[in-house]
């Protein structure tokens, strides 16, 4: 029994040496490059053809959110500007004509903002939010300063995210999503990962 | 007037492979680095034209508006003349590789070849040999140690590496009996010598890969460990010499092993034009070696010098003495 183990155990090094007189382990190297190279790329062409859609717990842009009756949910309690880290954030009270305390000034200063979420956690009407939108890069820091009536206009939470949609880009103003699937692709879908 | 009819149709081969041979790195690298992001999972170059394609004339551009920056401590000369001489070898071994027979053009029989040499190939690794200068002056003038030792590296690498080249043809010329390349590739009319070669082959082409410093063989460059070699201070348009030098000895590599090995412009089987054939083989080779350079690493120094010495030069000693007891 003993001699027919070592017997095999001779033949696979034999084996093994015959494979590395024929380059076996070239071999299996090339086929795994060439396998590789007619596989689906895992680059997200970005600006060009596709985008990315962010999850509903990512922090974009922020967002002023209005009531059932269209008006401001913002009370102007000035939490947010006071909890900010960065003091990015500047309220100025008023009354408006049914008594109630709405901000008539809200401007955020997103050069200076890092997108931490704590104005969203502060806020009790629930007025403000980190939304979904993640591209305002722009050519003068003063044009980062976003008021008020900007952010009621700002898109809000993504309900779906994760997949990946087409898109194009436009150099007059920015990079447009042109799809009307919702949901986007699952990325990892067609990629080799082995 | 028939002398002058010859010498312009010389003169116009000449212009024609120098333009062919200047303009070839650019599909090229264009390839390589396709190539190799798709290795990857890459892309490679997508934005400059469709799918990158117009990124080497960008390159080129880039290339030549850098500022041709020479060290303050380098030898002014000799940093001036090593670009040149690395890049002239290249192109002067192209006077003597047939491309093909010959073609019909208007009534008249043009060959394909520049001249046809009866010492041909002795002219190619005379000329390839040339070569190391342009690595040696590189490095030493350059006056940095990246630069001299990547150039001690490349000169020891191409005399080792120089030497199993040179015997690994010598049966194909037993074969052939004749040194002419354009005889060698009428000697394969009927049987490739890959079948009676496959040792000279390898040997060959294991040794290609050195001559060409391509991986696993570029310890030249080991951009990992030396920077980038003996072109390491090198700028602007004199490094753009030592890359055009690069590719067109890669070429050529491809084109002496499609002519000594695989039947030149012989196809088997599916009848296409003789130069398509020619053309076909040798982008399969070129392909390799691409397909090489992004699959293996590279080779440790000690290890280079013991393939060279230790199994290549053996190996082809030996093939030359069993072809020789075989067909004398």
């Amino acid at each position: 029994m003993e001699s027919g183990a070592a017997m095999s155990r001779a033949f696979d090094r034999i084996g093994t040496w015959i494979g590395w007189a024929f380059f076996a382990d070239l071999a299996s190297g090339l086929t795994l490059t060439f396998g590789y190279m007619f596989s689906r790329p895992v680059t997200m062409e970005y600006p060009d053809k596709e985008k990315w859609l962010p999850y509903s717990r990512y922090r974009g842009h922020h967002f002023l959110k209005r009531d059932a009756e269209g008006e401001i949910k913002c009370v102007a309690c000035e939490l947010c500007a006071r909890i900010c880290p960065c003091d990015c954030i500047e309220v100025v009270p008023y009354e408006d004509e049914k008594g109630n305390r709405r901000p008539a000034k809200f401007e955020i200063d997103t050069a200076r903002c890092l997108f931490c979420g704590l104005c969203e956690d502060a806020c009790p009407a629930d007025a403000i939010a980190l939304g979904q939108q993640y591209e305002f890069s722009s050519f003068s820091s003063r044009d980062l300063v976003i008021g008020r009536d900007d952010l009621l206009g700002k898109p809000g939470k993504a309900t779906t995210g994760g997949g990946v949609v087409a898109a194009r880009l436009n150099t007059k103003k920015d990079v447009l999503v042109e799809t009307n699937e919702p949901q986007g692709y699952n990325w990892w879908r067609n990629i080799r990962r082995t | 007037m028939e002398l002058i009819v010859a010498l312009g149709l010389i003169v116009f081969k000449v212009a024609l492979l120098i333009a062919i041979l200047l303009l070839l790195p650019l599909p090229l690298t264009w390839l390589e680095r396709k190539i190799a992001g798709h290795m990857q999972q890459r892309m490679g170059p997508m934005r400059v034209g469709w799918h990158g394609l117009l990124q080497p004339v960008a390159d080129g551009i880039k290339l030549l508006t850098k500022e041709d920056h020479i060290p303050a401590d380098a030898d002014r000369f000799l940093f001036k003349l090593a670009p040149i001489l690395a890049l002239a070898p290249p192109f002067v071994v192209f006077v003597a590789i047939p491309f093909g027979e010959s073609v019909s053009v208007l009534g008249n029989e043009i060959t394909l070849y520049v001249s046809d040499m009866n010492v041909a190939l002795l002219f190619v690794f005379a000329v390839i040999g040339i070569e190391v200068y342009g690595v040696i002056f590189g490095g030493w003038a350059a006056n940095s140690k990246y630069s001299l030792l990547g150039s001690l590296r490349t000169c020891a690498q191409m005399i080792s590496y120089e030497i199993p080249m040179g015997f690994a043809v010598i049966g194909v010329v037993i074969l052939a009996q004749s040194m002419s390349l354009l005889d060698i590739v009428r000697a394969q009319a009927d049987v490739w010598n890959i079948v009676y070669q496959p040792v000279g082959f390898f040997v060959f082409f294991v040794a290609g890969l050195a001559e060409a410093q391509r991986i696993p063989f570029d310890l030249a460059e080991a951009e990992g460990d030396l920077g980038a070699g003996f072109h390491t201070e090198y700028s602007g348009i004199r490094f753009a010499f030592f890359m055009v030098s690069e590719y067109v000895i890669m070429v050529l590599v491809s084109v002496l092993t499609v002519i000594l090995f695989f039947g030149g412009w012989n196809g088997v089987l599916i009848p296409l034009p003789p130069v398509l054939w020619f053309l076909l083989k040798v982008a399969f080779f070129v392909y390799l070696f691409m397909w090489f350079r992004f699959t293996f690493p590279r080779y440790r120094y000690d290890q280079l010098m013991a393939i060279g010495w230790k199994v290549l030069l053996p190996l082809s000693l030996a093939n030359i003495i069993i072809t020789g007891i075989a067909f004398s």
